[in-house]
């Protein structure tokens, strides 16, 4: 029995840790054959050193908050338009097709755009990840209410259900699965966009400062950005499916209940 | 109590019109249980929702309490037959029950008890804390009778409401409906397309034709006041009243 136990802890450790590990082991037999590649030791130890520096306050925490500002301002303007849109089929009628043109167009071509409109400080930064994280927010946030069940709405109807109390206890509540998957979609646009716009006549910020090892020949420096930016993009991911689980843990439950 | 008076409809289409509703008349008196059966696809649920004030009629009117309907009347309260669609899943069985008296501004303490004994009297007391996901079908419709008593209702609209459970939850939710009908004095509606249930349930029956709806019979239903599922169902008068229905029902779709 404890044995058993022991047993399936032991599994589940091999299968959290162990392609990470194989991972580890091949980008060793790879690295050292190129100048461009180096070892993982080197590239630890650069990062101990890179970014364990006040770095962390003067590049990497400003990236971060302009993240969060802009994800927060478009998931502001997303729900907060998307919802009258999701509401009303002649507004959906009249801005749809706009709305699905500019969703077309690539948010990285905005950054020159957006550099004469707003400079190239925080703004306008904050802008482009606005600018690209709007989308999926709103547009999923339109389909979730659009799709709000016709038997509740007419139950919110007989039981006088209405005004603030509808929107916060039905509208959001139903669209919400939507509503979190584009905020899903939403978070890694962010931070895709986050080090574009600091790729640009930047001075500060991760993506500045990648680009900067990258022209100084500071490989290792380099990668060791690279691999934060990957750090930070899996602890967000963790984040939000933690704030998911507990938003949606109806939702989860009825599918379960459902199956 | 319920006056429905040359309720017409029409659905309006850009290149086509139905009619589904010619022309109904009737009442129903306070605390009266009146049934309405009819084949299928007669416009019972358009019927319903007219005069619950969730669809705009073509012509006619319908009063309640001589207050002519325009939207949803202030103390009529709807059961629907999908019962797995009018529960808020996000909310549990106690929440379900208790939102529409916040709305309506009912005193806390006063809410608490509503909650309480209506959840009682359709005996989920101790699931009031589930979601209704976590409940069985015959479970969640129970949820929304408390929740449709709990709001104290003079008028109870009941579509259909278990078309979609298994035949024993369902004898027994009928007589939930006529104990709580008994208890509470509240006027019921009852739309069915089963005969049985609507001979069983009903003081009077409403039996409709095929659409364009008119009625074909407005009918007593003389059995003893004090129905069980085995005895009221094994009188001879039932099945004369239920051959009765069946046969008009017949000439109904016939007629079509």
């Amino acid at each position: 029995m404890k044995a058993g136990v022991r047993g399936k802890a032991g599994v589940r450790v091999v299968r959290l840790f162990g392609l990470p590990v194989l991972l580890v082991l091949g980008w060793w037999l790879v690295s050292g054959r190129s100048f461009y590649l180096p070892d993982p030791v080197r590239v630890a130890r650069a990062f101990g050193q890179t970014w364990f520096s006040a770095r962390v306050f003067d590049d990497v925490l400003p990236s971060i908050g302009r993240l969060l500002a802009g994800y927060a301002l478009a998931t502001v303007l997303g729900v907060g338009l998307g919802v009258p849109i999701g509401l009303s089929p002649r507004l959906r009628a009249t801005l749809e097709p706009v709305l699905e043109f500019f969703r077309a167009i690539p948010p990285p071509v905005l950054v020159p755009l957006l550099m004469l409109l707003a400079g190239i400080d925080t703004p306008m930064k904050v802008l482009v990840i606005v600018s690209g994280c709007v989308w999926p927010i709103l547009l999923n946030t339109v389909e979730g209410v659009r799709a709000l069940d016709e038997v509740l709405a007419d139950t919110c109807r007989m039981y006088g259900v209405h005004g603030a109390t509808r929107l916060r206890r039905f509208v959001l509540r139903g669209a919400s699965p939507q509503i979190m998957a584009g905020l899903r979609q939403a978070l890694s646009i962010g931070i895709i966009l986050m080090v574009i716009s600091e790729m640009f006549a930047s001075s500060s910020g991760l993506g500045f400062t990648i680009v900067l090892f990258q022209r100084q020949f500071q490989i290792a420096e380099m990668w060791s950005g690279i691999l934060l930016l990957g750090l930070i993009g899996l602890t967000l991911s963790l984040l939000f499916r933690f704030v998911e689980r507990r938003v949606l843990s109806w939702y989860y439950g009825a599918g379960a209940a459902r199956a | 109590m319920l006056e429905i008076a040359e309720l017409r409809k029409v659905y309006e289409s850009p290149n086509r019109s139905v009619e589904a509703i010619r022309s109904l008349t009737f009442s129903v008196g306070a605390g009266e249980l009146v049934c309405v059966v009819g084949p299928s696809g007669c416009g019972k649920t358009t019927l319903l929702r007219s005069i619950a004030g969730l669809l705009p009629v073509s012509g006619g009117q319908v009063r309640v309490a001589g207050v002519p309907v325009t939207g949803p009347p202030p103390r009529m309260a709807v059961v629907f037959q999908e019962y797995g669609r009018s529960l808020f899943p996000w909310m549990t069985v106690r929440q379900n029950v208790e939102l529409p008296l916040k709305e309506k501004r009912v005193p806390r303490p006063r809410r608490l008890e509503l909650v309480r004994e209506s959840l009682e009297s359709v005996g989920l007391t101790d699931a009031a804390d589930a979601h209704p996901w976590q409940l069985s079908g015959g479970m969640q419709q129970r949820v929304a009778i408390a929740r449709a008593v709990a709001y104290e209702p003079q008028v109870l609209l009941m579509d259909e409401p278990f078309a979609a459970v298994d035949a024993q939850t369902r004898a027994d939710l009928e007589d939930l409906i006529l104990a709580l009908w008994r208890d509470l004095g509240v006027t019921i509606l009852f739309v069915t397309h089963d005969i049985d249930e609507a001979v069983y349930l009903g003081q009077r029956v409403i039996v409709l034709s095929s659409s364009p709806t008119v009625i074909m019979e407005d009918l007593k239903i003389d059995l003893p006041a004090q129905r069980d599922q085995l005895t009221t169902r094994s009188l001879p008068r039932f099945g004369e009243l239920r051959g009765h229905i069946y046969e008009r029902i017949q000439r109904a779709r016939e007629a079509r």
